[in-house]
């Protein structure tokens, strides 16, 4: 009896013929039953949420960032990485945002005049910077995104890259860059 | 760079995850978070994305710590430091603690092994390969550990 099989199971690594030996093994034999069973539950507790939080470090960003696009925000970041203290009041416990399929939209507005560029960048652009449009000369900077339902994380991106949190969202967290994320909750909407 | 911010989103909790099991010290396994990230986006953020190089570099980094200082902590000490409180003063749930005890009663190869499986996502042949244990071989040790821990767990229940 190969009892790897169930472990083999457990981390779906059975190939055909190792499943058709796995499942005529769970039918006709029932303690093999009760023990695949039995690990099935020991690994849904041994990767249950094992922390409430994860811990917040701190990733210097290199300083010889090849040029390109991201060398204008990212450098003012990595200053702002060694001035930062440390964090508090931080309930983050899983960065993949929790979002619900409906799509809803949203619509970003930013007061920043005298700047030649502003973009945003967050979970819902997969953390690539979005240019954002210029309202006239009324220096309101705006984009409208698609939005899943549920928490997201953003910044702006400022002229020379400056990351700035939304003033108008009280909510933020400082992520692990040394940067500072608005947190907003969208409902989904049917 | 946004590359790297991704990756790093993806793999943090996992990683994170991996090291907690393997050492059962959370301020540990923090640092060496950082140290590994840092140093896999310094050597290697222009390589194709790779987890299995990060848990590399994680597994690495934690034998040379170890190494560093068996002169004067003991490797059983610094791991899954019972009674430090930390565990409580960082929310790991009362049940996992009992896990992370569990998994302190494996030998070093088992729990390292087992921290991998259930961690990292990747497959047997990247586990195999990173432990330096042949594909063959790598299931048969993946099982006794999960039924060693099975053990375990059933004799801290009685």
């Amino acid at each position: 009896m190969k009892d790897y099989l169930i472990s083999m199971f457990v981390d779906n690594e059975l190939d055909i013929d190792e499943k058709i030996e796995f499942v005529e093994n769970v039918h006709g034999n029932k303690p093999f039953k009760d023990e695949a069973v039995e690990f099935l539950v020991q690994e849904k507790l041994l990767q249950g949420g094992m922390a409430v939080s994860l811990p917040h470090v701190s990733i210097p960003m290199v300083a010889e960032e090849k040029v390109g696009r991201f060398q204008s925000w990212f450098l003012p970041l990595a200053g702002f990485a060694t001035a930062m203290v440390l964090m508090v009041g931080v309930y983050l416990s899983n960065p993949s945002p929790v979002v619900s399929p409906i799509e809803t939209q949203h619509r970003f507005v930013i007061y920043s005049p005298d700047v030649s560029k502003v973009e945003i960048v967050g979970d819902f652009t997969r953390w690539s910077p979005v240019a954002m449009e210029k309202i006239g000369d009324s220096g309101y900077w705006t984009a409208q995104l698609s939005l899943s339902g549920g928490e997201h994380r953003y910044s702006y991106l400022v002229d020379d890259g400056r990351q700035v949190a939304d003033p108008t969202v009280l909510t933020y967290e400082h992520d692990d860059f040394g940067g500072i994320n608005s947190i907003i909750r969208v409902a989904g909407s049917l | 760079m946004n590359t790297f911010r991704k990756f790093y989103i993806e793999n943090k909790e996992k990683f994170f995850g991996y090291l907690l099991r393997k050492t059962g010290n959370y301020h540990l396994s923090a640092d060496i978070m950082q140290e590994s990230f840092t140093r896999y986006l310094e050597r290697y953020k222009d390589r194709e994305e790779s987890p299995a190089l990060l848990f590399t570099i994680g597994r690495n980094l934690l034998y040379d710590h170890f190494r560093k200082n068996r002169g004067d902590t003991s490797y059983e000490d610094e791991l899954h430091g019972e009674g430090t409180g930390q565990e409580e003063a960082y929310g790991i749930k009362e049940e996992y603690q009992g896990v992370l005890r569990a998994m302190e009663k494996l030998d070093d190869e088992e729990r390292d092994i087992l921290s991998l499986v259930v961690s990292s996502n990747l497959s047997y042949r990247e586990i195999a390969k990173i432990t330096g244990n042949s594909e063959g071989n790598i299931k048969v040790k993946i099982h006794r550990s999960r039924t060693k821990l099975k053990t375990i767990l059933r004799q801290g229940q009685s």
